[in-house]
């Protein structure tokens, strides 16, 4: 994580699951890193993805558009993102537009791994 | 006479750990907690991102400023810009579960504005006047 973007991305494996450990700032400015690994593991042809958001400080709009741009496409092949360990104030970033509506946004990292295991996926309407 | 701060921007995204920063400090010096000062941040990103991704479009040689004040028991954030008006407040509310159901793209932002703030103002720039000002405005309770 350099001084300027302040957010960071880690991506690790976990059979079929890509998880992503966010942390730092995400805003308008540094939106487009986190799109860019989504990217990259849609190229992978990877559709079940976990957001650990541990030790993430902030999030802005741009960074909630950015899962939104993708989760269309995910739930069209049959993936899901799911969300988890969120701090009380990101938690009320989400909760504020009602992303739980359309997301599964869970306490921790393996209540979200045993969703994809039993195959408790949300769908498209 | 209240006291007002202020920082200049320039319109480049990079800005906005600065300002948030600024802002959340300002917050916090009124009296207002963490958990309003994050949100007042958060409304001030917000409208800091639209102005320099839409009405300056990244133009980093234009510059922002950002004022704020505590009038009587609320803190103001005043936005200043010299672009084309743009009200943000005559965006229609969104329905989100709408939105959701058909994958709408953009527009959060000024959902959020005004989900986290108490009053929005918008004084467009007029003959007498080249600024546009928005003021958010909260409650310090």
């Amino acid at each position: 994580m350099n001084d300027t973007s302040k957010f960071g991305i880690i991506i690790k494996a976990e059979g079929n699951i890509a998880k992503l450990y966010l942390s730092g700032y995400l805003d308008a400015h540094t939106a487009s890193e986190l799109e860019n690994a989504l990217n990259q593991i849609i190229i992978d042809n990877k559709y079940y993805i976990l957001v650990n958001f541990k030790n993430l400080d902030y999030i802005s709009s741009a960074g909630l558009g950015v899962f939104m741009a993708f989760i269309e496409e995910i739930r069209d092949k049959n993936g899901d993102i799911k969300l988890c360990e969120m701090t009380s104030k990101v938690f009320q970033v989400f909760d504020l537009l009602g992303f739980p509506i359309l997301f599964d946004i869970l306490d921790t990292e393996d209540e979200a791994i045993q969703k994809f295991k039993n195959g408790d996926l949300k769908k498209n309407e | 006479m209240n006291n007002i701060d202020y920082i200049n921007a320039c319109c480049d995204l990079v800005e906005l750990y600065k300002i948030r920063n600024f802002i959340e400090l300002k917050a916090l010096d009124y009296g207002l907690n963490s958990d309003a000062a994050t949100k007042v941040a958060l409304a001030v990103d917000e409208a800091c991102t639209n102005l320099i991704e839409h009405a300056f479009k990244f133009d980093k040689n234009k510059t922002i400023c950002i004022a704020t004040e505590k009038i009587d028991k609320k803190m103001v954030v005043s936005i200043i810009d010299q672009s084309q008006p743009f009200n943000p407040l005559s965006v229609q509310k969104q329905n989100m579960e709408e939105y959701f159901r058909e994958f709408k793209k953009g527009g959060l932002g000024i959902q959020l504005m005004r989900s986290v703030m108490d009053d929005i103002e918008y004084y467009p720039a007029s003959s007498q006047n080249n600024q546009n000002v928005l003021k958010l405005i909260k409650n310090i309770e």
